[in-house]
């Protein structure tokens, strides 16, 4: 794809990525995994969370909005599809979107009571103290005692649905977090560096399994970092963003490089120059036809705003 | 979905299942010819078994047989995980992709490969690592990320774990023939991971995340057991030439085992590879139960072609908690 290659990265944006994703929208307003796929909540997110960020707000977004209105479960959490019955870790994404939208409030209030609710699975206290016991044995070496949020519900916590829950909290109207909210920030970020691989970076959520030390991966990197934005003066923070600067050069997925541009460009660190470039990754495999990817690819190179947005004050309990 | 549907047949109403086994010492030698051989002895032998009359009471099978692949869809599962510079994680793409071409020149319509990673969500990113791209073409075409194929609501046909339902991909329901490709590796929590195991990678994330942490919670074994008993694959390509044991799937110590074992049992397949391993399939919880109503697990019901296991035998190590697998430990008690 020649003409890809040598685009500028804005023509790329707009010539190229942008109208895939604006095509893509399924008639109920929702959007697949692929163009031509069944509405997902996840994919929807991502091309909403895209498109508000590159276009002034229009009836393409407003259609999207009532799509997710219309997929949130009783109980206030989003399934992964709309046939589901049981909400799951897009309540974070669907929340995330949707506090930029006013005729949403309601919605996303009821997401966020259902995110701050939802509590992860973990060994009793009796398999913990028996864990503590017998060292030797324990399969994974970390604090079972901290709390995030799994992908689905009554299952562990893992790095990267905790990042998206902590994100959706910090992003949302103060007068809209339940209580406890600050309570399950702390301790899903104080689970976030507990699950810290040695070298900085994260995994999916096990550090170390059977004493060998697991590899970090730039996806659940950029998600944790993302997460911890307003903690930047912490080390383990610094150790993390060095790690994903190392890694960068040798990142083969489109959607890692995406998401790892935006994290740089969040944490206002120059990107390196040996980075691989999206447009010759788009040649490659055309992304797999991924929404997600796109719309993250539109959010890496086309977005005038920072992105996810910074702010002063961080999980703080709405009636503390 | 007629692949969810076929019958779950006890070990005596079945006939015997056919395994091969190939001394294979290099990832540098031509696998097409070695693959479609070994496909057209073995299609060979369904054929002659086709032709004799099917005992009493024994439900009709739904599913397509090898020698039945014409003008079929074939949807290859190979076990891709994580970046792999010693080939001892993933299945290597060069078997992968002469399975492909292998499949076609025997008349399938189309042959897919498809996979959902476990533990990375970036599959372009896992599948470029594996060097796919380079053995078939770019990867929009030749490979469907399962993670994120469109899904359908399917209730499982046993009730080994807690779960009742799964969400799973359209690619492998509606494939005619479905091939699980893994590796030849031992497991720190299943024991061994071979090509019943492998089937947890059609699980799709994008309905149940990174890793798919509700098969653990409902049970690691059990949950292994519903999805081969409702999805039911047809055959099974192990990648042993370069294994794994020890603290398998991802941190254990690369192991040569110089084999590729076909079969179109998956059971029959597990319970030879553990035998190669040195290990016993009977001892694994999971290859236990699908022993009862998926496929044979006893060596006097799998017809054995090509190499013996005598020959290639090649005792793997375990973990400590699997000390009771192993063949050699088994031997001394006696």
């Amino acid at each position: 794809m020649p003409v890809v290659q040598s685009a500028s990265d804005t023509d790329f944006v707009f010539s190229v990525c942008l109208p895939l994703l604006q095509t893509a929208q399924n008639s109920d307003g929702g959007w697949g995994f692929h163009s031509g796929s069944p509405s997902r909540v996840e994919a929807t997110c991502w091309a909403l969370l895209s498109l508000i960020h590159l276009e002034p707000s229009n009836e393409q977004h407003e259609t999207g909005f009532r799509f997710l209105r219309g997929t949130q479960l009783p109980d206030g959490s989003w399934p992964s599809s709309a046939e589901q019955s049981v909400g799951c870790w897009a309540t974070s994404l669907a929340c995330w979107v949707l506090e930029s939208d006013p005729a949403s409030r309601e919605a996303v209030a009821a997401g966020l009571n259902w995110i701050c609710k939802d509590l992860p699975r973990g060994p009793s206290l009796f398999q913990r103290v028996i864990s503590s016991i017998n060292r030797r044995n324990k399969v994974v070496a970390q604090d079972e005692s901290l709390q995030g949020w799994g992908w689905t519900p009554d299952t562990a916590s893992w790095v990267e649905p905790t990042a998206f829950a902590l994100i959706a909290l910090d992003q949302a109207p103060k007068e809209l977090l339940p209580n406890g909210a600050g309570k399950r920030c702390q301790s899903a970020k104080a689970l976030l560096y507990n699950r810290m691989c040695r070298e900085g970076g994260w995994n999916c959520g096990n550090p170390m399994v059977y004493g060998v030390p697991g590899d970090p991966l730039v996806e659940p990197t950029v998600w944790a970092l993302l997460a911890l934005r307003n903690e930047s003066q912490r080390p383990e923070v610094a150790k993390s963003l060095a790690w994903l600067e190392k890694s960068i050069p040798t990142t083969l997925g489109a959607g890692s490089l995406a998401l790892a541009k935006i994290c740089f460009e969040t944490f206002a660190k120059e990107w390196p120059p040996n980075a691989p470039d999206l447009k010759d990754l788009y040649a490659k495999n055309e992304f797999l036809a991924s929404i997600p990817v796109l719309a993250w690819t539109c959010l890496a190179l086309g977005a005038k705003t920072i992105w996810p947005g910074t702010k002063a004050v961080v999980c703080t309990d709405a009636k503390n | 979905m007629q692949r969810t549907e076929n019958p779950l047949v006890p070990p005596f109403r079945r006939p015997p299942s056919h395994v091969a086994i190939r001394r294979v010492d290099s990832y540098e030698r031509d696998f097409f010819a070695l693959i479609y051989e070994t496909l057209r002895e073995l299609q060979k032998r369904e054929t002659a078994e086709q032709t004799r009359p099917q005992a009493p009471g024994v439900p009709a099978s739904t599913s397509t047989t090898l020698a039945q692949i014409r003008g079929k869809t074939v949807l290859l599962k190979p076990n891709f995980v994580t970046l792999d510079p010693l080939s001892a994680i993933n299945t290597h793409p060069a078997i992968v992709a002469a399975a492909r071409e292998s499949f076609l020149k025997l008349g399938a319509a189309q042959v897919l490969i498809g996979d959902g990673p476990a533990l990375d969500r970036d599959t372009e990113a896992v599948v470029e690592s594996v060097r796919l791209r380079e053995y078939v073409g770019p990867l929009q075409r030749s490979f469907t990320d399962l993670n994120v194929d469109d899904v359908a609501r399917v209730p499982l046909r046993t009730r080994a774990s807690r779960l009742k339902e799964l969400y799973l991909p359209k690619t492998v329901l509606a494939a005619d023939f479905v091939v699980s490709m893994p590796k030849l590796k031992t497991h720190h929590w299943a024991g061994v991971t071979l090509s019943l195991k492998n089937m947890f990678g059609i699980v799709p994330g994008g309905c149940y995340g990174w890793p798919k942490n509700v098969l653990h919670w409902a049970g690691i074994d059990n949950a292994i057991l519903d999805i081969n008993a409702t999805v039911r694959p047809d055959f099974a390509i192990v990648d042993g030439i370069n294994g794994m044991e020890g603290n398998g799937p991802i941190q254990g110590v690369p192991k040569k085992t110089n084999v590729v074992v076909f079969g179109n049992d998956p059971v029959a397949v597990d319970a030879t590879c553990c035998r190669i391993m040195g290990l016993l399939p009977e001892k694994i919880k999971y290859l236990a139960g699908a022993g009862t109503l998926l496929g044979h697990l006893n060596h006097d019901k799998i017809e054995q072609l090509g190499e013996s296991i005598a020959s290639v035998r090649t005792p793997f190590a375990v973990l400590k908690e699997f000390e009771g697998i192993k063949e050699v430990d088994r031997q001394k008690r006696n």
